[in-house]
């Protein structure tokens, strides 16, 4: 199904900005929240795994319940997981369009990679403290 | 020990009336903090000493040697990036700004994602602001759009805002007004007067509504604007017009949003058109601590908020090309040094691959999303838990954090000076 | 520290001194001037080169929140003024509001070795401090807003001078300022409502209060705090055709009380001296306002002239701000702050074809040229809101000239000499009137000739300009170019006894001082201990009061004048 994904702060994902290996981290910039009608249509479970897709990358990200959200909407709080999937072009402003990059999504079996993963995938080295 | 009057190092709201507990080199209680205040005081996951990457594993290296690797770096590059700065204080972004005059390097600091479209648009248009004092004394409307205090500025509303009693306000729950526009609900929408939701990307043409509704141009008003009636728009706009003392508060849902900079230049103009009938004023919800003095500092000394380009020797400015996202997507810079901030975690996938493709230093206390991207990264005292200095409110009003304790390691500043030194020792 | 200097075969002309342009050398030896130089002291030779103190500049905005600002919105101006690092010189950028090491360069080259900082607000001092600090060349003080402080007020209103006084000695003490700065009394708290005083008997609201109370009240507490400078006033209705009769009724109010200086500076007094009732029938009247003044030597004005071409208004003037961007349309930024003043930006350009704008510049010249006495008329431009700073050799040619304003008559408005008396002044300023009006005064009417500013005598501070003119070979009435040459570049400025510029370049980093005042008040006056004061910190300010205070650190080289109060 297509969406509309939105990324922005959140108090969990600022609470844990200063130990971004812990899965505490992972766990809040990874979840990606959704209409429960629209999980529902996509037969996805709240904490199940889901594939987002834009035309720039995808990433795999867990599901969460948010009644808040009108259909067709995902948001997800910023970082490295929302940033897999967002473009670079700024348009001549400095400022990637992080609020509305269009995406699919689609349920997986896949694993939610790590931070450290993330940025292996990237080309980085994974350090573990 | 008990410490009064700390200063929050967090967010932009600079919160100075912390009671904090230490015991030995940590924070044991935090009181009067939000929840981000009492991790940032009570976390202890600091990086123990500086590490280098050499082939696929890391190693501890010394400072001395972290250092000097870091300067032989910038001064083996032809177009270093210095990025970040907005975790630290403002004696330590001098000292980065001079080192990027030195190296004809692009210095650039988080404005840059975050209200690098304001700084845009004020410099379009101008910003009537004001202090936080003068909201939290006077204001009877406070409109929050695009912004989500809860969660982003926790104690926004309790210290300044909706909850925050003032001379002119005496009961500021019963006599103020508050809106909140935003794409979706969130916990702050949940304690407006008045939610206004808007369709992603809608903000301007919202702005532009209201601005004609303050002009007197209700007639040519459509039944709705991009999800918002035309009766809502009538009665925020009426409300803005009636008030006393009106203040816009606008966070990064404007700013990253379609139109950027133009939406907050509409914002603007809806504020500069409300004060011919009353007082209003408008101001970025700026949030990672101190960018708002990364801002000042670059200003003085360069002229230019943020985004600076020393190549040719003298300081240029045009956000889009010397900005970092795009310096990095074109994979321009052959060298970065990040301080106290986390590109790898905020900057889109193809900057941090060009992060790690370069060599790439970090300074900063813990292990963040860069650390996996970077060559060497040197851990460094906490500004306002182990390290002292100047850092600007998102109003402007400058604040001296304190020093809780003497901890182990070296601050920020000290570790600049050291590298600036031997690149102007080298640079002659 | 050098070992010493000595200037031989100086043209000297040292007002405070006495010395109305006599050759003869000056000796320096740890920063201050001496009657015999060191035996090994290095030689500079000044012959044909007009030698006086260094330059102060007494109003001017340099640094700060609302100078950074201008800055901030404004990478148009930053493009206009831009050079490379050289040397012991950081990059600079800006040319109506350069960055801070524009500004002390600049300056610097133009011999200028001390300046005011116009408008400090207390709740933000701190970051002028930090500013002050990257203007290395020059020492530095900063003028205090008090024109909407709270407290200030309240005092006021219950008739409480000492008060007062203890209030503005607290606050200038916790701030690191230097004297009290009133900018449009009482209408920078009506503009926190969006209004704003149209005279100075208009009430302001809440508060109950007019300026006049205020401006009265501020002026006898500065002299029961015995502070070095006076009250230092940005009348009420700036830029209001008609204003004049503001500006007469506020020097109407002022007493004399102090001996050694004015009891109240009145700044960028062109700026104050409209007659007529709008936009259109605006015309000079600066003739009823030297008039006043030269008949109240308790009164020092600066001229605050206006030059024609782009620069930035910045003031802490908030409401003229909004009217002027009405009329402008231009960018506004507004910056008020809670408890104590507001302030205001908009950039501005000044045409020689804009009827008004060539009567506001007639009007700053008429009043340096009218003004008999020039201890009671200073230099200025309200850097940058008349022009910045480095078009004054262009106004001390005007001064010294009839020939060059007959000149620029040519180019203006033909209308102008319809509204303005300038064209039938002969008057034309000598080498000494000018020396007066750039130093020698300022140095006086800031009361800083007690630590040593302003004079060339010995224990004087070596602060010192050369020219490269010959006042005995150069007829400035003819020459006016030779002399807008010479005062835009200095051959030497000397800065407390060290080369710090030569030929228009600064050769060496810069170690300025900050200078402020502590007035000394018995315990009962202690605001840091009063309930009601502390209160403010307590339910309004947004900042604690333990917070509040700039610490030592933010003055590397802190200056204090200490007075004792009589309370």
């Amino acid at each position: 199904m297509k969406f509309l994904f939105n990324t922005g702060r959140t108090i969990r994902q600022g609470s844990y900005v200063e130990r971004k290996n812990a899965p505490s981290y992972r766990e809040e910039a990874s979840a990606i929240r959704m209409n429960p009608v629209d999980m529902f249509e996509m037969m996805v479970e709240e904490g199940d795994r889901v594939r987002v897709k834009s035309s720039t990358g995808e990433v795999v990200m867990k599901a969460r319940a948010d009644p808040g959200l009108v259909r067709g909407r995902v948001f997800c709080s910023l970082g490295p997981y929302a940033n897999h999937i967002v473009s670079p072009e700024t348009h001549g402003t400095g400022m990637p369009d992080f609020k509305v990059t269009e995406v699919e999504i689609e349920p997986t079996q896949d694993p939610v990679s790590s931070v450290a993963m993330l940025m292996g995938q990237c080309g980085g080295v994974p350090y573990e403290d | 020990m008990r410490i009064e009057d700390v200063v929050c190092s967090f967010c932009g709201c600079l919160c100075d009336d912390l009671v904090v507990e230490v015991e030995g080199t940590r924070v044991i209680n935090v009181e009067n903090g939000c929840t981000l205040a009492n991790e940032k005081f009570m976390g202890d996951h600091r990086l123990e000493a500086p590490i280098r990457r050499s082939g696929g594993k890391w190693e501890k290296v010394s400072y001395e040697e972290a250092i000097a690797e870091t300067a032989g770096i910038l001064l083996d590059a032809d177009r270093p990036l210095l990025y970040g700065w907005s975790g630290t204080y403002g004696e330590a972004q001098t000292i980065g700004v001079h080192l990027a005059e030195v190296l004809g390097a692009v210095i650039d600091n988080t404005s840059t994602v975050c209200h690098g479209p304001s700084i845009m648009a004020i410099q379009e248009v101008g910003h009537p602001g004001c202090t936080l004092g003068q909201v939290k004394n006077r204001a009877d409307v406070v409109v929050y759009w695009g912004a989500n205090p809860v969660d982003a500025h926790p104690r926004h509303m309790s210290r300044y805002t909706t909850y925050c009693d003032g001379f002119f306000v005496k009961n500021a729950f019963r006599e103020r007004k508050v809106v909140v526009v935003d794409v979706r609900e969130t916990e702050s929408s949940q304690v407006a007067d008045e939610f206004v939701k808007v369709n992603p990307g809608g903000d301007y043409a919202v702005l532009s509504a209201l601005r004609a509704i303050v002009r007197g141009k209700r007639d040519i008003i459509p039944p709705d604007v991009e999800g918002v009636s035309r009766e809502q728009l009538f009665r925020v706009a009426d409300m803005c017009i009636a008030a006393k003392f009106g203040a816009f508060f606008f966070g990064v849902g404007l700013t990253m949003a379609p139109g950027k900079n133009k939406n907050i230049r509409n914002a603007i103009e809806l504020t500069e058109e409300l004060n011919r009938h009353t007082k209003f004023t408008i101001s970025p919800m700026r949030g990672h601590w101190n960018v708002y003095g990364s801002n000042e500092v670059f200003t003085w000394i360069t002229g230019y908020p943020f985004a600076v380009d020393f190549a040719r020797g003298i300081a240029f400015y045009n956000p889009g090309e010397t900005t970092s996202v795009d310096i990095l997507r074109r994979g321009e810079c052959d060298a970065c040094l990040v301080v106290a901030s986390d590109p790898g975690a905020h900057f889109p996938r193809a900057c941090a691959e060009h992060l790690a493709r370069i060599p790439t230093v970090q300074i900063d206390p813990h292990v963040n999303v860069t650390t996996h991207l970077s060559r060497i990264q040197i851990p460094v005292a906490v500004a306002g838990i182990d390290a002292e200095g100047t850092a600007y409110r998102m109003d402007g009003v400058p604040i001296r954090t304190r020093k809780l304790f003497q901890g182990r390691y070296p601050d920020d500043l000290e570790v600049l000076e050291k590298i600036y030194a031997i690149v102007k020792e080298a640079k002659g | 520290m050098t070992p010493g200097l000595l200037i031989k075969n100086a043209f000297v002309i040292d007002p405070l001194s006495g010395v109305k342009g006599e050759i003869m050398d000056i000796a320096i030896s740890n920063g201050r001037i001496v009657d015999e130089a060191p035996r090994d002291a290095e030689v500079i030779d000044a012959a044909g080169c007009l030698t006086l103190p260094g330059g102060i500049d007494s109003h001017s905005h340099v640094c700060g929140t609302k100078v950074n600002f201008g800055r901030y919105m404004s990478p148009e101006d930053m493009r206009a003024g831009r050079t490379a690092r050289k040397g012991v010189m950081h990059v600079t950028s800006g040319y109506s509001v350069p960055t801070t090491f524009g500004n002390s360069y600049r300056y610097s080259t133009m011999g200028y070795t001390t300046v005011l900082e116009g408008a400090m607000a207390p709740l933000e001092a701190r970051h002028t401090h930090e500013e002050f600090t990257a203007t290395p060349h020059q020492d530095m003080l900063a003028n205090t807003l008090f024109d909407g402080n709270w407290s200030i007020m309240e005092a006021v209103r219950e008739k409480d001078v000492k008060r007062a006084a203890a209030i503005v000695a607290w606050t200038l003490a916790a701030v690191r300022g230097f004297a009290i700065k009133l900018t449009n009394p009482g209408g920078t708290e009506a503009w926190g409502w969006g209004e704003d005083v149209h005279s100075i008997q208009d009430l302001v609201p809440h508060f109950e209060v007019t300026p006049a109370e205020i401006i009265g009240t501020m002026i006898r507490a500065n002299e029961m705090l015995n502070l070095p400078h006076s009250v230092h006033l940005h009348c009420n209705n700036l830029g209001v055709p008609g204003n004049f009769r503001t500006t007469l009724d506020t020097i109407d109010l002022v007493p004399d009380l102090n001996k050694e200086r004015q009891s109240l500076y009145l700044t960028h007094v062109q700026f104050h001296s409209y007659g007529g009732s709008t936009w259109r029938d605006i015309c000079s009247r600066s003739e009823d306002i030297a008039r006043a003044v030269n008949g109240k030597p308790q009164v020092v004005m600066d001229m605050g002239q206006i030059m024609f071409g782009r620069t930035t208004t910045m003031t802490a003037d908030g409401p003229m701000e909004f009217k002027l961007f009405m009329l402008h349309h231009n960018k506004w930024s507004n910056h008020d702050v809670e408890l104590e003043t507001g302030s205001g930006i908009i950039p501005v350009y000044y045409g020689r074809k804009s009827l008004v704008n060539c009567v506001m510049w007639s009007i700053g010249l008429e009043l340096a040229l009218l003004a008999k006495n020039p201890w009671q008329c200073l230099l200025s431009t309200d850097s940058p809101n008349g022009a910045p700073f480095v078009k004054y050799p262009e106004i001390i040619a005007l001064l010294m000239s009839q020939r060059l304003r007959e000149s620029e008559r040519k180019m203006i408005d033909p209308r102008t000499e319809h509204f303005v008396p300038l064209f039938a002044i002969e008057r034309e300023l000598d080498w000494y009137e000018i020396a007066v009006m750039t130093r020698a005064a300022q140095a006086k009417a800031l009361g800083i000739t007690r630590i040593g500013k302003g004079y060339l005598a010995p224990g004087a501070e070596a602060d010192v300009a050369i020219y490269p003119i010959s006042p005995d070979q150069v007829d400035p009435s003819v020459d006016y170019q030779q002399v807008m040459a010479a005062f835009s570049r200095s051959r030497f400025t000397i800065k407390r006894g060290r080369v710090v510029a030569r030929d228009g370049e600064v050769i060496v980093e810069g170690a300025n001082s900050t200078i402020w005042s502590k007035a000394h008040v018995p315990p009962e006056y202690d605001m840091g201990t009063d309930p009601e004061f502390t209160k403010k910190f307590e339910q309004y300010y947004t900042v604690r009061m333990r917070n509040y205070p700039v610490q030592d650190v933010y003055l590397p080289r802190g200056l204090r004048i200490d007075t004792e109060a009589s309370l």
